[in-house]
């Protein structure tokens, strides 16, 4: 799946930087609309059957050092940050919430956070279309908005997720099975061939081998080179050259140790959260606003965790089968915003490394606990996190095999998310002791990579319009997690693949 | 402890029967001694190229119920144990029994250097039909320093007159000159490699250049008054050598229902190779003796109920040593191999010796570690409490993830998840997910021994 071949010499149209969630949907809409479209990627090519169902042996992770700072560190590496054709989704957990129309006007209903420069309506179009194309599976009736259809059934729920209804049941909330972006059933995808459907691996972690779950790599990058486009594996962006109206003219990058030059038209970055905006940083480039790296959020992802009597086995199943939505709007937590409830199944070396670092566990706990592993279940949440000027990622002195300084990100919770924190521990402890569990412990976590090169309505505040232009060079565009105004509750991927077509969109009208 | 199973090999001319002496040297173990096609009781089979002896060798594997096994290749059979052994790393279905390989005199995968004038020679004993005695003759004692006793020598002129003309052109045509290097990347699997010191063609020099670099950690061991056929020569050196390899292995034996598993169609090759890799005993590395011991201890009070935790400490210190780290660090602390340097040596300052203390007194240290009362100015040799806090967050995640990610502990806690998909056209994965169901290929909870 490369695709048609571009000269390096010819001007092509688009050059898409980054084939993950932003990238990919967009390449395949301006392909699609006979754009001349070069997608290059750093990491390499895989088949969905070639993944490797063993947490240490995945290589669908961006493992170069990045360096984490302030009162709550976030995690990179496998916790957030893929690379390889099909980025981030390659591993994603396909948990897939739509946007709540509340939290994209956040400022103006709490005087908190920020708004959305783009309208929910617009958005949710756009979201449906993309459930379309790539096959959402959930229940017949969602209880938080009755007017919501998925095309496939649920699929089986695992032991923790029984447990979470249960649990749900006992003190009154609501909990259903939740909306995953997997095929519960056979489909053939358009230019891909056929997706099995789900077999309860519970490995989507670690890639999806039977193609069940939604990635870009199966579903509109096939499309994007079935009409035309290119994309270059292994092709990692170095630099940009300029005409003398300071429009990009040529993407640079790198393949081992040559570098070759790709003329263009006009620039998608689509890197994600970390290394959008650490390239414009390292370039020095659209930063009149200074706002490339402010803003960094990571959604609060607290889990709690317990024994059961039974052998829950928690690795069985799609990892995330059931959701509540009831803490959209916690009223008695004193935060601007809520948080999402999801079950949890996790393998053994994810458990490991969330009891040492985020329970601060050691010693014959630490080893029982584990010991344990087939009785152990969790719960989890996303949560809203605010936009705050002070947790920012810019660039550290240390520099990486391409001479680019690193990236180092300072995160601190602030009231608003340790107040979240605080209500999402009650509620799950309170849920999963009614569901049976004993020795309830709190993980501390936060998850995505999200804001640093925001969209606004202002050139002062923002990097990018409602469009994802940047305000500056005129033929650069950005769309990944990066341009996220405010966090959302709900889990980014399908927000962006949204504005990913968006943004294509709005792009091919304003051409002359 | 479980013993593996040893997979002898014989060469060319010779039969497993070349093997009893070093099998009665070795009691404790299972051994089985194969006769390849064309020698000892299989020489009315004709003969097999050397990919149907590699592949008659897999199935021998796979067909052994042993739990774990080692191969044993001599000369000749030395080929095939490292087919059959790069093959296995990699992943093949059904191989994950085998630990380990010993090649005696080995043949390496790649054209065996041997005179031209001698082949022919060889070639020529065979020109009427069967070798006959004056020939063997010549054959056993051009292969044997001194002279063997004769009950032995004439058990070995016996089986080279034995041997089926055909097997024996076939070997010295084609066998000992094809190439299979290019198949073979370094192959993740101990090797112990034996050369007679007065050898000639295969000796020491020659196990150096064409066996040892195609395995990734392989040690070389020479047997004196021995020439190419030590089995015969120096049983009780031999048998000594295999023994000590195949006890320093035992760790990697997995439970059988485990091993079973694992070497089963649910699991694919790739994900089987990855696991495989980890049974292996840690690579050796370059933490001195006082940082070892405080990596031990410190092991030792994230995990107290480990059956080895000088063997887990040395993967940490392997893990750390190779720099690939996590993706990310915390951006007070130095890359990661400095960090341990300074946090060992900064939790020795202040305790005056971690790994000499009590280990309650150990467990306090610990505690007020992590609550950042514990360091020393930050001078560029130390970390300061706050650092030091930080670093033990890594120190127990990485300790703590390199055990559970080992496939003993897998078995330990009864986890399977990586049996949901093998390489055929539809991925297994579970068809039960509620509590309290197991499907029959489920492996029960197993302690390991
Ligand atoms: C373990 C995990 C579970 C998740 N689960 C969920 C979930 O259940 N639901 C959900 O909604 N979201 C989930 N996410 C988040 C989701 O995957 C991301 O939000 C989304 O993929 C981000 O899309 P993106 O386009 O911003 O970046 P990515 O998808 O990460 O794509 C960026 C791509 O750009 C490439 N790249 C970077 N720099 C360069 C360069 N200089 N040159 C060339 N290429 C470059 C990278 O290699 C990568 O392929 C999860 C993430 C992780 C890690
Ligand atoms: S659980 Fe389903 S969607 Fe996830 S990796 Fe397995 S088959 Fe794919």
């Amino acid at each position: 799946m490369t695709g048609t071949h571009h000269d390096c010499r010819d001007t092509v149209d688009a050059v898409v930087i980054g084939t993950g969630a932003g990238g990919a949907p967009l390449a395949a809409r301006l392909a699609a609309a006979g754009l001349s479209v070069v997608a290059l990627e750093a990491g390499r090519a895989f088949r969905p059957d070639e993944h490797v169902a063993d947490e240490l042996a995945a290589d669908i992770y961006w493992m170069e050092e990045r360096l984490s700072g302030g009162a709550t560190p976030t995690a990179f590496g496998s916790n957030n940050s893929g690379m390889g054709v099909g980025g981030s989704m390659l591993h994603w957990g396909a948990f897939c919430p739509r946007p709540d129309p509340r939290d994209l006007q956040l400022k103006t209903l709490t005087g908190e956070g920020a708004d959305w420069p783009v309208p929910h309506d617009d958005l949710i179009r756009y979201i449906e279309e993309v459930e379309g194309f790539t096959g959402v599976s959930g229940p017949a009736h969602y209880p938080w908005d009755a007017t919501r259809r998925y095309a496939y059934p649920p699929v089986a729920r695992n032991a923790a997720a029984e447990a979470m209804a249960r649990g749900c049941a006992a003190i009154g909330m609501t909990a259903t099975d939740a909306p995953a972006a997997l095929v519960s059933r056979d489909r053939e995808q358009p230019h891909f061939g056929q997706r099995q459907a789900c077999v309860n691996c519970g490995t989507c972690h670690q890639g999806c081998r039977n193609a069940a779950k939604t990635s870009m790599d199966t579903t509109y990058l096939p499309y994007a080179v079935a009409h035309g486009a290119e994309i270059r594996p292994g092709c990692r962006v170095v630099d940009f050259d300029y005409d003398d109206r300071g429009r990009i003219s040529a993407v640079v990058y790198a393949t081992g140790e040559q570098q070759h030059r790709q003329r263009c038209n006009a620039v998608f970055l689509c890197a994600g959260g970390v290394e959008t905006p650490r390239l414009l940083l390292n370039l020095g480039i659209a930063n009149a606003s200074g706002q490339v790296g402010r803003n960094f959020m990571a959604h609060v992802a607290t889990q709690v965790w317990g024994r059961f009597d039974a052998d829950m086995r928690m690795n069985r199943g799609y990892p995330s089968s059931l959701i509540s939505e009831d803490m959209m709007r916690p009223g008695d937590a004193g935060c601007a915003g809520g948080y999402l409830i999801q079950s949890l199944g996790v393998l053994p070396v994810n458990l490991a490394t969330g009891l040492a670092r985020g329970a601060g566990m050691w010693g014959e706990r630490l080893q029982t606990t584990l010991r344990g592993y087939n009785r152990m279940a969790g719960i989890g949440i996303n949560g809203e996190c605010l936009p705050h000027a002070d947790n920012r990622l810019d660039l550290a002195d240390e520099t990486d095999a391409f001479g680019h300084r690193k990236a180092r990100v300072r995160f601190s919770y602030h009231a608003n998310e340790q107040a979240i924190d605080r209500h999402a521990r009650r509620v799950m402890t309170d849920i999963w002791q009614a569901a049976g569990a004993q020795d309830v412990f709190a993980v501390d976590r936060s998850a995505h990579t999200i804001g640093t090169c925001r969209m606004g309505e202002d050139a002062e505040s923002a990097v990018v319009d409602a469009d994802g232009r940047s305000f500056e060079v005129p033929n650069l565009l950005i769309c990944d997690n990066s341009i996220f105004p405010s966090a959302l509750a709900a889990n980014p991927a399908l927000t962006i693949m949204a504005l990913s077509l968006r943004t294509a969109d709005r792009f091919l009208t304003s051409r002359p | 402890m479980i013993r593996p199973t040893l997979l002898m090999l014989h060469a060319l001319g010779a039969s497993g029967d070349e093997w009893r002496q070093v099998r009665e040297r070795l009691p404790d173990y299972d051994c089985v001694a194969l006769d390849l096609p064309g020698f000892g009781a299989a020489a009315g089979q004709g003969h097999a190229d050397v990919v149907t002896m590699a592949d008659q060798l897999a199935d021998a594997i796979r067909a052994s119920g042993a739990p774990a096994c080692i191969l044993v290749g001599h000369s000749m059979g030395g080929k095939m144990a490292t087919l059959v052994a790069a093959r296995a790393a990699a992943g093949e279905y059904g191989l994950s029994r085998l630990l380990g390989v010993v090649l005696v005199a080995a043949s390496p995968p790649s054209p065996e250097p041997m005179d031209e004038a001698r082949r022919a020679q060889m070639l020529g004993w065979c020109a009427d039909g069967a070798i006959d005695r004056d020939a063997a003759e010549t054959f056993v004692d051009a292969n044997t320093a001194a002279r063997l006793p004769d009950p032995l020598r004439e058990a070995a002129i016996a089986d080279v007159r034995r041997s089926a003309p055909e097997a024996w052109i076939a070997w010295l045509e084609r066998g000992s000159r094809e190439d299979w290097n290019a198949d073979i990347g370094p192959i993740a699997m101990p090797a112990l490699i034996v050369a007679g010191s007065d050898d000639g063609d295969l000796g020491e020099a020659a196990q150096r250049r064409l066996n040892q670099p195609l395995y990734e950690e392989a040690e070389v061991a020479v047997v004196a008054d021995a020439a190419h056929l030590i089995p015969y020569e120096q049983p009780d050196a031999l048998a000594a050598l295999i023994d000590g390899f195949a006890t320093g292995l035992a760790a990697s034996v997995l439970p059988r229902a485990f091993a079973d598993l694992l070497g089963s169609a649910r699991v694919s090759r790739r994900t089987r190779a990855a696991m495989l890799a980890r049974l292996r005993p840690p690579r050796p590395s370059d933490w001195s003796a006082a940082q070892h011991a405080t990596i031990v201890a410190l092991t030792g009070q994230i995990l107290p109920d480990l059956a080895d935790a000088d063997d887990l400490a040395r993967r940490v210190e392997a893990s750390i040593g190779d720099g690939g780290g996590d993706g990310w660090r915390f951006d007070s602390l130095p890359p990661d191999r400095i960090a341990w340097v300074r946090g060992l040596a900064t939790l020795d300052t202040v305790t005056g010796g971690f790994a000499a203390l009590d280990r309650s007194v150990q467990a306090d240290w610990l505690d007020r570690l992590a609550a950042g009362e514990v360091g020393c100015d930050d001078d560029g040799r130390h970390l300061s409490p706050a650092q030091m806090a930080l670093w033990f967050e890594d120190v127990r995640a990485e300790v703590v993830r390199s055990w559970v990610a080992l496939p003993a502990t897998m078995a330990a806690i009864g986890y399977d998840g990586f049996a949901v998909g093998g390489d055929g056209p539809r991925k297994q994965g579970y068809v039960r997910t509620q509590a309290d169901t197991v499907e029959a290929w489920q492996v029960q909870s197993e302690a390991v021994a």
